[in-house]
C-alpha cells in the first residue's frame, strides 16, 4: 500500500516542482560521482601519464589510504571486483557506505526535515583508528595484499 | 544529629564553648562541623563546586545539559562533514583528511556530551579543512598540468 500512501512519488510518474527542487542537492552530487566514474573508467588509470601521482607517495615514497583508488575504481567501473580489492581494499568497502548515506541524504532532503539523527562519536574515532592502521600497514611486510 | 554547628537556633552548640561559633559563622550558618582544619569561608561550595571540575574547558555547553542531564541536546546537530573528510582521505589520496576525521569524530561526541557550542566551533574546523583539502587537490591538479606542459616529468601513474 505504499503507492497509495505516496502517489507521486512512483518510480515512473514526474514528481513535483518542489520534490525536485530539494531533491537538486543529491541528485547533482549523484551526477557528479556517476561523471567521475565514468571518466574514471574511460580513462585507463593503469596507463602512465593519465593522472597524476599521488603527491604523498611522490614526497615520502610511502602508500596512503587512497593510494590505488582510481585503479580499484576504474575495475570497479569495468566490473571487476577482484581487482578493485586487489588495489585498495578499504576504498571498495567504503563504496556501499557512501551509496547508503546518499539514500539517507536524499529522504533527508525530499522530505525537507533536519538531521536528527547522530552516529555515536566512537564509530567516527573508530574509523579514524581503521583508516590510520591502513594507511601504516600497507607499507609494512607482510601486508602486501594491502598495498596498491 | 544535626549537622550546623554555627545555627544560632542550636543551644548546644552554641553555648557549649565551640571556639569556632563566632558571629561571622552564625551569619553565613554553613560552616562545617568542629574539627575540620580548613572551613570554608562562603556557605557550601563544596556540595556543587566539584560538578564543575572535570568540564573547565566547557562553561557554555552544560547549560543546555542542566535541564535534561548528559543527554543529547534538541535541535538537528551540527553537521560534521565525515563524507568529505572520508572523500578526501580515501578517495582523493590526501592523508591530511585524516584530521578532517578527528574533527568529524569531535563534532559527535561533542554534541552527544551536552556542548553544543564545542560541537559548533569543530564542525566549523571540518569545514574548513575539507574546503581547504578541495583547495590542496586543485592546486595539485594545476601543478601537475604546469610541469607536464612546461617539463614532461610525472610519466606513471600510481594514483
Amino acid at each position: 500500500m505504499t503507492l497509495d500512501q505516496r502517489p507521486q512519488a512512483g518510480p515512473g510518474t514526474a514528481p513535483a516542482p518542489g520534490r525536485l527542487v530539494r531533491a537538486a542537492g543529491p541528485l547533482l552530487g549523484a551526477a557528479g560521482a556517476l561523471a567521475a566514474v565514468a571518466v574514471v573508467g574511460a580513462v585507463d588509470p593503469n596507463q602512465p601519464g593519465h593522472y597524476p601521482t599521488c603527491p604523498f607517495l611522490a614526497v615520502t615514497g610511502w602508500f596512503c589510504p587512497g593510494c590505488g583508488s582510481l585503479r580499484a575504481l576504474h575495475a570497479l567501473a569495468h566490473g571487476d571486483l577482484r581487482e578493485a580489492l586487489a588495489r585498495n581494499p578499504l576504498m571498495v568497502v567504503t563504496v556501499p557506505a557512501l551509496v547508503l548515506w546518499w539514500g539517507a541524504w536524499l529522504v533527508r532532503s525530499v522530505r525537507a526535515r533536519p538531521r536528527r539523527w547522530v552516529a555515536p562519536a566512537w564509530t567516527i574515532w573508530a574509523l579514524l583508528v581503521v583508516v590510520v592502521a591502513y594507511g601504516v600497514a600497507r607499507n609494512l611486510p607482510g601486508a602486501e595484499f594491502l598495498a596498491p | 544529629m544535626t549537622q550546623y554547628p554555627g545555627q544560632p537556633d542550636d543551644p548546644q552548640r552554641s553555648e557549649g564553648g565551640d571556639p569556632y561559633a563566632s558571629p561571622s559563622s552564625e551569619t553565613y550558618g554553613s560552616l562545617p562541623p568542629a574539627g575540620s582544619s580548613t572551613p570554608p569561608p562562603y556557605g557550601s561550595p563544596g556540595q556543587f563546586g566539584g560538578q564543575q571540575q572535570p568540564y573547565p574547558q566547557q562553561p557554555y555547553g552544560q547549560a543546555p545539559g542542566y535541564s535534561g542531564g548528559y543527554g543529547q541536546p534538541a535541535g538537528p546537530p551540527p553537521p560534521n562533514y565525515l563524507v568529505w573528510a572520508i572523500l578526501s582521505t580515501i578517495f582523493c589520496c590526501l592523508p591530511l583528511g585524516v584530521v578532517s576525521i578527528v574533527f568529524a569524530a569531535q563534532v559527535n561526541s561533542k554534541w552527544a556530551s551536552g556542548d553544543v557550542a564545542g560541537a559548533q566551533d569543530s564542525s566549523t574546523k571540518a569545514k574548513q579543512f575539507a574546503l581547504w583539502s578541495a583547495l590542496a587537490w586543485v592546486i595539485v591538479i594545476v601543478l601537475y598540468v604546469l610541469l607536464i606542459v612546461v617539463i614532461g616529468v610525472g610519466r606513471f601513474s600510481t594514483s
